[in-house]
């Protein structure tokens, strides 16, 4: 009996057998699986909590098992007509067909007639390939041999010949080089570079400009970036008012983890279990990030466990989705419909990521302060720094021994009474209209009116010259909340700026802004230390505080001044204190100002005590025991005092402090107990198990610990079916543009049929011989003659292949978000090439966040960054889940609320309008016309070829030439006539215009450069 | 329906925002936004796509607008009207009443539960006679046009997860919102505008929950199906407006010239998306035309802002976004979404929730009389709800009382679309805290608001992860009772 199974295009993208051999005879994997699971899986497969009948159909023994009706066997193999499937698929009885009506499946008639066939062939059943580990696979033989370079190539060109297709011509070197800089560092070719390739006439130049690119520190960016959207890395915490959090030292950790090109066996373990590794070093400590970048809640009033339980459950979905392609949360509440996957083994895999001493609600903890990788050695300045600290300190630290006791004597005999002189404060004015009044000490108090916001001015004069430092005495009094230093009903206050103006009083046209070199306080609340208050920005909540609500005490800050100030017949002194924070109500209670003209070096807060001075005057043999005993123990209290400052200046100066605490994972000393959730629900909690992995897998290594070290060596052992396919299917979808097998998130029974399952094994295979080398696999991929074919595709080919499953043809995609964005900084020259470090913040039009989320104390506005910070890769904007940048969710990066395998790649109206109007490619424009103007020589022709050529990688052919030169020509006789018009188009952006440039010549120039910033050639692989 | 059917579908349709290239979504895409193309291929295999053949049935409604009170409105005040409370005023919430249920975070330690009768008037209205606060009084005179449903229900008891719960069917994050389900479903009728449009009200109310992107985001579905913002401030669409100034002739100009590259492209590559991304350049520039069109309300007769309130002038108002949400509405616009928030009232419950129905309750009524009197409430669904209940103890003292979360019941509105008006439907016991008839649950909703679209929400599936997701996940009923 002939029959066609299955239309041939179908048949086509379905998948090429398995053994390349024999195409016509049925497939369970391939053929006969989908059609099972799913359409009678879901009633008949694995999960016997919904199994109907006592059927299961999953398994050879289910059936052909005697059914529970004792109506005959469902399957007869061999014998179709015996088989009450058959019979029960072919109904035309409503209430007998199966798949049942209401159900909302149907099989097709092909479906029916392949069920039909394969029990007639015996009904032989296979287990699921990708949990059949990888085997070498034998070279296929082709005709056109001539034609393969590596081991890819057969494979591909096996399946072409059998189709009746021939592979493309390979692409021209200018195609190919801007193909292989998009694919290895996300940017494209420079100038330079294209003509380096197209000058060497070497035998390997192809390999040898891959290789330079492999060698380029973007190569760890690029690929850093894509793992960001597995880790569904972001900088903020993603539930309600979504605050931000700080996991860029570990972001730094993977660029350079690729950049070193970390073994993928190794990159695995340091992520999944660096904490546990034997002596555990800092670095691997901080890989584990990895498994707590899950969003994490601040909601008031939920219930802990609920979220301590969904953090437990991301992390093994996502741990299990980017090693294994599986998706186990399918059996969270039930067991797996379709996959072998209990839904007790989902809690015995859960329960390797339930250890963590975390909790639901603010759960950021544990973390830990930890060097970036990326974080360069101290200079030599810092060095000697650090070094004549530390000598003070052993000074410091030193006994206090008679000698000693003399020079402080001697030292405190000799000292001003107290070293500051008390300004008395002449005008004094609140913006907020609280009442300042005048006190007997100088000092005044802030009454009246309590505002949101105030600064206090004041004014004083001095006839002092080389002042050194200011000193403002924040004092209590009765009359303050809680008798405490500040305005708030908490006694806080925020100090968000100090500032000061110095006039000349003999010349007021003489005066200038007093610049702080430094502060420092004796006492500074944690996050808001005295150097807020003179580090120019209000921003945020930035500013000094002092914990007002359980300290309530004084507190005293010094600002230095960068060099001494004061003018020749009196100064004016004009201060400002600010206090901008968002916390209502935060002002300094009662301030007092002084200044001295001492050396700061040697300034300390507190004058020394009256008693003290006393004794000090007096000679050591006249001082009564006590005295001498009290005397002592102040020099010690005041070089214990010492001691601790230079260890506070040596420790900021430690490359630890200078990174923000990170989330790391860590296993508690006394193991949690893991159950089993009834439906998934944190509080359903049925049997306690053990942790374990799936039985359909390979078991754990015997002696291997039962925890997340464990896992991750099952993980990487090499007679894991799944870890290394599912690694190297996603190279392939990077480079390719989509995976061997298509649902690279779905490596189960669900997911698609590989389209060369072969190949898949086969570099599977050669990943796990090389040592898990990504840069060798990603080599082979590129160097292959599959990946240098030309994109160009007949009609023919298009009808055939729509998707390029077949690779008859290059692949050509457009890019993805944020190598759009770097593109265009990078061909106008405003890339800023620095690796790694806290995200940025590029323009975004106003209001994006506060429209969402506006509650003062816990929201934030967006505020644009400046300078270097604009022109950063995309890789490195402020990732806010909440409200995406614009510029990445047009062009359809994921909001990383949860672990994204494949970006969608759409095309529309809404990417027009950004990279027409968008500032920042609008000023990419303005500078890349600049550049077309400046390095392109005097001719039209010439600056409109360097400038495709930055954006292309070829130049432009005379038709193309063409377009540009009128539209260039149009435009500059419109901008002679109207030089505002012109004005207007050179004015977006931050970065300076080039003066030098004719405005009219620069906006007609300009209007090309956007003309090339949007060519669909620009923003897509070729 | 076999690839090359497939690519050909693709490029013989307008659409507004492209398609796909990944391929999974262009298949659904292609089919609904020319059902009629797709059903003459006679594909059947709704496995892959759960748009064959749809809307499944004849729709009731053609259009979506939902107006999401976000934080959670207290039913007791507005539409649940119970009378007895009166005399439980202050006195301890029984425990045969609160069965020791879950309580958030927020009242889990209080000792005493004291119940607190709202201080604001009922009245009856309308020939339906249906109860309702004198603190809605435009509303009020529309209850014969809306159903009131008092037996809502939903799982979650904190904002995050109830508010996604109801805009994705899942407290989590991951699904598609509702709005992003019918632009995948249902397509674009409109070649000029997206199909799911969000507008966003102007907070006042200082502890206002936040939102989130991911409501009105596409979840699994491809990116092109999440809801469009029109913003009240900037530029309604954003980067709509060209920030150089350029004139719209200029603008033709250049895209004349970009059209022409693509098109040398084009011809030389062969690649279909080109020409995609030709018309997607087109249909920008002609949105630079008819969003401003569409957003500028000086159009409007007087008799508007009579009927919307003068506050319809000020955009970002809830007004002004009713009133926005007519015009998107007359343009075929598919799911209009209304988030106005600062609901939460856990404590001085009584100083603002008058507020909050100042703001919103003009609008609203307006917005219903509005479509009616253009024809167009028949067939153009509005609802109007938070995203659960509040509680009948004050959270504190009954002095300044506030109400915390319920999820156990509260109350949503529907009106036209092939809802019965004048009717209320499900009830809740004396004490309005659990239901005693019809509850309707989250998924319930849900099912009936895609019924009303003529989609089966059991069929409107998408794979993901080899299984096939709803809206609705497994569960969920129409509430037929309320349909005409």
């Amino acid at each position: 009996m002939r029959i066609t199974l299955i239309p041939i295009m179908i048949a086509a993208l379905a998948g090429p057998p398995l053994r390349a051999d024999d195409d016509t005879s049925l497939q369970f994997n391939r053929d006969v699986r989908p059609i099972l699971a799913n359409n009678c899986y879901p009633c008949h497969g694995f999960d016997q909590t919904t199994r109907e009948a006592g059927l299961r159909l999953d398994t050879a023994e289910g059936a052909v098992a005697e059914l529970e009706s004792g109506s005959g066997r469902a399957i007869v193999p061999g014998q179709a007509d015996e088989s009450i499937l058959i019979a029960r698929i072919l109904s035309t009885d409503e209430d007998e067909r199966m798949p049942p009506v209401d159900s909302g499946k149907n099989l097709s008639e092909s479906q029916r007639e392949t069920l039909r066939k394969w029990i007639s062939q015996g009904a032989p059943y296979e287990q699921h390939w990708a949990f059949v580990p990888p085997q070498r696979q034998p070279r296929p033989k082709v005709v056109n041999d001539a034609w393969t370079r590596n081991l890819v190539d057969p494979f591909i060109l096996a399946r072409l010949e059998n189709e009746g297709l021939q592979p493309a011509v390979e692409a021209d070197r200018r195609t190919l080089i801007r193909r292989v800089a998009f694919d290895t560092t996300g940017l494209p070719p420079t100038r330079d570079e294209i003509q380096q390739f197209l000058q060497d006439m070497s035998q390997d130049a192809y390999e040898k400009m891959v290789d330079r690119y492999l060698a380029s520190d973007r190569y760890g960016e690029h690929m850093a970036r894509q793992w960001l959207d597995l880790a569904r890395y972001a900088d903020t915490s993603g539930y309600q008012y979504d605050q931000e959090r700080t996991m860029w030292v570990w972001r730094d950790w993977v660029i350079h983890a690729y950049n070193q090109n970390m073994p993928f066996d190794e990159f695995t373990l340091q992520q999944l279990a660096g904490d546990l590794l034997p002596d555990p070093q800092p670095q691997q400590i901080l890989a584990t990030g990895f498994n707590r970048n899950h969003p994490i809640t601040i909601e008031g009033g939920v219930i802990d466990e609920e979220y301590r339980t969904e953090y437990v459950i991301d992390r093994l979905n996502t741990t299990a989705t980017v090693w294994m392609g599986l998706t186990v949360g399918c059996a969270r509440c039930h067991d797996h419909k379709f996959d072998p996957l209990s839904q007790k083994e989902f809690y015995q895999l859960s329960a390797f990521f339930n250890q963590l001493p975390e909790r639901g609600l603010n759960g950021f903890d544990p973390k830990q302060r930890i060097v970036s990788p990326l974080a360069q050695p101290h200079d030599a300045a810092t060095l000697a720094k650090i070094k004549a600290l530390k000598e003070a300190l052993a000074v410091a630290q030193r006994p206090v021994d008679d000698q000693a006791l003399a020079g402080w004597t001697e030292s405190i005999r000799t000292a001003p009474a107290s070293q500051w002189d008390v300004l008395t404060p002449l005008q004094m004015k609140s913006t907020g209209g609280s009442q300042l009044t005048q006190q007997p000490d100088q000092s005044f108090i802030a009454g009246g009116a309590n505002p949101q916001k105030d600064t206090y001015e004041i004014n004083s004069t001095s006839q002092e010259t080389g002042i050194t430092a200011v000193q403002l005495e924040c004092l209590t009094d009765p009359s303050l909340p809680g008798g405490g230093p500040g305005r708030h009903s908490n006694s806080n206050f925020v100090l968000s700026e100090f500032e000061l103006v110095a006039v000349s009083i003999k010349d007021p046209a003489n005066r200038k802004s007093i610049k702080f070199s430094r502060a420092r306080a004796d006492y500074s609340q944690a996050n808001y230390h005295i150097n807020n208050a003179i580090d120019g920005s209000v921003a945020g909540n930035n500013g000094w505080a002092v914990d007002g609500p359980t300290r309530k005490q004084s507190a005293t800050a010094m600002f230095v001044a960068a060099e001494p100030f004061g003018y020749d017949g009196g100064t004016e002194l004009q201060f400002r204190l600010r206090h901008e924070a968002s916390f209502a109500t935060h002002g300094i209670g009662r301030p007092r100002l002084s200044i001295t003209r001492k050396n700061p070096a040697q300034l300390a807060f507190e004058p020394t005590p009256e008693a003290i001075r006393r004794i000090a005057t007096m000679e050591p043999a006249e001082r009564s025991a006590g005295e001498t005993a009290e005397f002592k123990a102040f020099i010690q209290k005041e070089l214990a005092a010492q001691a601790k400052r230079l260890q506070a200046e040596i420790s900021q100066l430690n490359p630890t402090n200078q990174y923000p605490p990170t989330m790391i994972m860590q296993d508690m000393p006394t193991p949690r107990a893991t159950h089993v959730l009834e439906l998934g629900q944190y509080d359903r909690r049925g049997e306690a198990v053990p942790a374990g992995v799936p039985d359909v897998l390979n078991p754990m290594a015997s002696g291997s610990p039962q925890n997340r070290l464990g896992f991750a060596q099952w993980l990487v052992d090499p007679a894991h079916p799944l870890t290394a396919r599912v690694a190297v299917n996603r190279y392939w979808q990077q480079i390719f543009g989509t995976g061997i097998v298509k649902t690279a998130e779905d490596f189960g029974t669900q997911g698609e049929w590989p389209t060369h399952p072969a190949l898949l094994d086969e570099l599977a295979r050669e990943f796990i011989e090389s040592d898990w080398n990504v840069k060798s696999m990603l080599r082979l991929l590129l160097t292959s003659a599959t990946y240098r074919q030309s994109a160009n595709l007949s009609e023919s080919l298009r009808e055939r292949d729509p998707e390029n499953r077949l690779l008859a043809r290059g692949p050509r995609y457009r890019l993805d978000a944020e190598e759009i964005r770097d593109q265009a900084l990078a061909v106008s020259g405003l890339l800023v090439d620095k690796v790694g470090g806290p995200s940025v913040y590029p323009y975004q039009p106003a209001g994006l966040w506060l429209e969402l989320n506006n509650r003062p104390g816990l929201s934030k506005e967006y505020k644009p960054g400046q300078g270097n910070a604009l022109y950063r890769r995309g890789m490195y904007t402020f990732w806010k889940r909440t409200v995406l940048s614009p510029m990445l969710r047009t062009f359809d990066a994921p909001g990383r609320e949860f672990c994204t395998v494949r970006r969608s790649r759409t095309n529309t109206p809404l990417q027009a309008l950004l990279l027409l109007q968008g500032p920042q490619f609008v000023e990419a424009a303005r500078q890349l016309s600049a550049r077309m103007m400046i390095e392109g020589g005097e001719s039209p022709e010439s600056r409109i070829s360097l400038g495709f050529e930055l954006v292309t990688a070829r130049q432009p052919n005379p038709q193309e030439l063409k377009i540009m030169t009128q539209l260039y020509q149009e435009r500059l006789r419109q901008f002679q006539q109207n030089q505002e018009t012109a004005l207007n188009m050179l004015n977006v952006g931050e970065s300076p215009r080039d003066t030098r440039l004719d405005v009219a010549e620069h906006a007609a120039w300009m209007a090309v450069a956007r003309l090339l910033l949007n060519l669909d050639e620009t923003i897509n692989k070729g | 329906m076999d690839p090359v059917t497939q690519s050909k579908l693709i490029e013989n349709r307008r659409q507004f925002f492209g398609r796909s290239t990944t391929g999974i979504g262009s298949l659904a895409l292609a089919s609904l936004l020319n059902p009629g193309l797709f059903a003459a291929t006679g594909n059947n295999d709704k496995s892959q796509n759960g748009l064959a053949g749809s809307p499944h049935f004849a729709p009731r409604a053609k259009r979506v607008i939902y107006l999401l009170q976000s934080g959670a409105p207290s039913q007791m005040e507005l539409l649940d009207y119970k009378p007895t409370l009166k005399d439980r005023h202050g006195q301890e919430l029984p425990e045969t009443i609160r069965q020791g249920q879950r309580l958030t975070g927020m009242t889990s330690g209080q000792k005493s539960f004291p119940i607190v009768n709202p201080p604001f008037k009922f009245q009856q209205h309308g020939e339906s006679g249906t109860w309702i606060s004198d603190l809605l009084p435009h509303t009020a005179k529309v209850v014969d046009d809306i159903c009131v449903i008092k037996s809502m229900h939903t799982e979650a008891i904190n904002h995050d997860p109830a508010i996604t719960f109801f805009q994705s069917g899942h407290q989590q994050p991951g699904r598609p919102s509702i709005g992003s389900w019918f632009s995948y479903g249902l397509g674009s009728e409109n070649a000029d505008l997206p199909a799911f449009v969000v507008l966003l009200s102007k907070n006042t109310f200082y502890q206002a929950q936040p939102i989130y992107s991911r409501l009105w985001g596409s979840g699994f579905l491809p990116s092109n199906h999440q809801g469009v913002k029109f913003r009240s401030q900037g530029d309604p669409v954003l980067y709509l407006k060209d920030p150089t100034g350029t004139d719209r002739a200029s603008r033709r100009q250049m895209l004349d010239s970009l059209a022409q590259m693509n098109q040398i492209r084009a011809t030389e590559i062969g690649d279909p998306e080109i020409q995609t991304r030709i018309k997607a350049y087109e249909m920008a520039y002609r949105m630079q035309m008819s969003v401003p069109e569409l957003a500028d309300v000086s159009d409007e007769p007087q008799s508007t802002f009579d009927l919307y309130g003068e506050d319809a002038r000020t955009p970002g108002s809830h007004a002004a976004n009713c009133l926005l949400a007519r015009r998107l509405a007359e343009r075929d616009v598919r799911f209009i979404q209304i988030f106005h928030r600062g609901w939460d009232h856990h404590s001085s419950l009584a100083k603002h929730i008058p507020v909050l129905c100042k703001e919103t309750d003009q609008g609203t009524a307006a917005l219903i009389t509005d479509l009616k009197q253009r024809g167009m409430l028949d067939d153009t669904l509005v609802i109007w709800g938070g995203e659960f209940g509040r509680t009948v103890y004050s959270q504190g003292g009954i002095g300044n009382y506030g109400r915390d979360h319920h999820p156990r019941c509260f109350s949503v509105f529907f009106a036209g679309g092939g809802v019965q008006g004048g009717i209320s439907y499900g009830k809740t016991d004396e004490f309005c805290y659990n239901i005693v008839e019809n509850p309707v649950h989250v998924h319930d909703f849900h099912a009936t608001i895609l019924h009303a679209m003529g989609v089966d929400h059991e069929r409107l599936t998408y794979r993901f992860q080899g299984r096939d997701f709803r809206l609705t996940d497994v569960h969920g009923k129409v509430v037929k009772d309320i349909l005409i």
